[in-house]
């Protein structure tokens, strides 16, 4: 090498001081700036109107609170929703008696037993298109298929089973991906113990993909309480509660939240608000006890 | 025993001393050949573990040490493709006779990995796993007995006795491979299989684990693989030394070290493999 190119070298500006690179180095912190200041922004945007909802519904719904407006129904002596809680009650418990264990046990399936091949690819690809279906062609299709040819009638059954339709996938995906988590050598220490494959599963596999089924099955249920058109082919709408499990009608949130408010009738009006405000509260309490619980199951 | 399946002609004659001394073969390979599909990884093996020793398998990485350490318990069952010829004999007994329930076996070959695979439930509840699942005791007296013994059997009792109920997942890593070691010991076995159990772990704790595998020979038949040849000589008394599924040299671990009978064992002494 040349004198001159050392001599060059030896006296150049090292890199974190060149212009260049201190320029950029500012520029860098200014778009910084920018993309949080936008990212900060979008978030507020998102929880402003969300506020501002929960706000109203809180306002409305608890001027007209009281027990009872919780009990009773829209045309006991003093209005209340407590028909529709009833209602909303057999029917999350019905979808759920059905949806969950189906989904956790074919989520156990296709992450255990399965080999693998293409049906148990078609059936994951079957449970993905279950999901996107959307939910008012399902209460159709089992509006045809349970309250007619079955003839079930409009009834909490025919309503469950829709609901469950449309809670399975959730339970039977994320319950498949869950197990899948597990680690292989857990599940080897096991068998190397002499462990039988169901027994691996009941006793350590199970209970480590908890936290991961439990996230499934609150998404469930929080879509079952959510659901509307299903219910309201499947099950119409009633003000009192239901005689028996098939051919009577039951009352839901979701349809007081729907039908009522646009009655001719004020107090109608009130109850819808106050059925929504019931409706979030439970969601709320709901994904409260939720994150309470899989803290607790995480600290294994 | 009658062994159903066929049994192919031998290959060229092997290199195999059988070790003397007062121990009886606890299990015996006759002809053992093992594949995945078409390739057979492990080539007609025949070799003796006696009762009451170390015995280590020994060889370059792909060799089929783990592979042959894995039929000793059926681990390799599993494993889709998997076939074996020939025979393994636990006590004159074929354990890949049709009869043979791989569930029971395993309670008889018990198993330790290389990398810790400690439950992520409480250290009481990780050496309990066995057990319970076996019934093998029957009060809460009984069980916490066995567990506090086979964590004694383990070295492990004096670090973990006051937080028993805590998870496993908390303690280091060596911690963690002697719980398994006790989890493993709590099913009361007849064999310990080694695969590698002190690769994953820093030097401490690797000589507390070479300790513990020479008191454990006392009462159990080891079986120990390793790619560390000083450990193999530490700790062995009959090494095996595999070379791409075939069984290239065993004996007593002094004759294999210091008086290598194949140039491929001596190539591999020498680090020159």
């Amino acid at each position: 090498m040349s004198e001159d190119l050392v001599r060059a070298a030896a006296t150049a500006t090292p890199t974190w001081k060149h212009p260049g690179v201190v320029a950029n180095h500012r520029l860098r912190k200014v778009r910084s700036l920018i993309v949080g200041g936008l990212c900060v922004a979008c978030v507020v945007a998102i929880l402003l109107p969300l506020g501002d909802m929960l706000y109203m519904f809180a306002y409305r719904g608890l001027q007209v609170i009281s027990i009872a407006r919780l009990m009773g129904s829209p045309i006991s002596s003093t209005p209340g929703i407590g028909n529709a809680i009833v209602g909303t009650a057999i029917l999350t418990a019905l979808s759920g008696a059905i949806a969950i264990p189906l989904g956790i046990l074919g989520g156990v399936y296709m992450a255990e037993f399965s080999s693998g091949g293409r049906f148990s690819e078609a059936l994951r690809f079957a449970a993905d298109v279950l999901a996107g279906v959307p939910s008012i062609v399902l209460g159709y299709v089992c509006f045809l298929a349970f309250v007619i040819y079955l003839n079930f009638g409009y009834s909490a059954l025919a309503a469950g089973i829709a609901l469950a339709i449309v809670m399975f996938p959730y339970v039977f995906r994320t319950t498949e991906i869950a197990i899948r988590r597990v680690p292989e050598s857990i599940k080897e220490g096991a068998i190397a113990l002499g462990s039988t494959k169901t027994t691996m599963i009941n006793k350590l596999v199970l209970r480590f993909a908890l936290p991961g089924i439990m996230t499934g099955v609150l998404l469930a249920l929080g879509i079952s309480l959510s659901e509307t058109a299903p219910l309201l082919y499947t099950a119409n709408f009633a003000n009192y509660n239901p005689t028996s499990l098939f051919h009577s009608q039951l009352g839901y949130l979701t349809g007081v939240i729907y039908l009522f408010y646009t009655s001719n009738l004020p107090f109608d009006v009130q109850l819808s608000y106050l059925a929504t405000f019931v409706l979030i509260m439970i969601v709320l309490v709901l994904n409260i006890v939720a994150r309470i619980g899989l803290k607790r199951f995480s600290k294994i | 025993m009658m062994n159903e399946r066929e049994v192919s002609q031998p290959a060229a004659p092997q290199a195999q001393s059988q070790p003397s001394g007062p121990s009886n073969a606890l299990i015996k390979l006759v002809d053992f050949s093992a594949y995945y599909g078409n390739l057979e990884v492990l080539k007609h093996i025949n070799l003796s573990i006696d009762e009451k020793r170390i015995t280590v398998f020994m060889g370059p990485s792909g060799c089929g040490k783990s592979t042959l350490v894995r039929t000793l318990n059926r681990m390799n069952d599993g494993v889709p493709g998997f076939r074996t010829h020939g025979q393994i004999l636990l006590e004159g007994q074929d354990i890949y006779a049709p009869e043979v329930d791989p569930v029971l076996l395993k309670t008889r070959v018990g198993m330790v990995f290389q990398k810790p695979n400690p439950f992520p439930i409480s250290i009481y509840d990780n050496v309990a796993f066995g057990p319970r699942i076996h019934k093998l005791t029957k009060s809460k007296v009984e069980l916490d007995a066995l567990v506090a013994e086979s964590l004694q059997k383990a070295a492990l009792w004096d670090e973990v006795k006051d937080r028993l109920g805590k998870s496993a997942w908390g303690l280091s890593g060596g911690q963690q491979q002697r719980l398994c070691i006790a989890r493993a010991l709590a099913v009361k076995p007849e064999v310990l299989l080694m695969d590698e159990p002190a690769s994953a772990l820093d030097p401490g704790s690797t000589s507390k684990v070479e300790e513990l595998m020479v008191e454990l020979k006392e009462h159990y038949t080891v079986v120990l693989v390793t790619h560390n040849m000083q450990q193999a000589a530490r700790v062995g008394t009959n090494v095996a030394f595999l070379y791409k599924g075939d069984l290239v040299e065993f004996g007593p671990a002094s004759d294999v070290f210091e008086n290598p009978k194949s140039p491929l064992t001596e190539k591999y002494i020498r680090g020159i493999l």
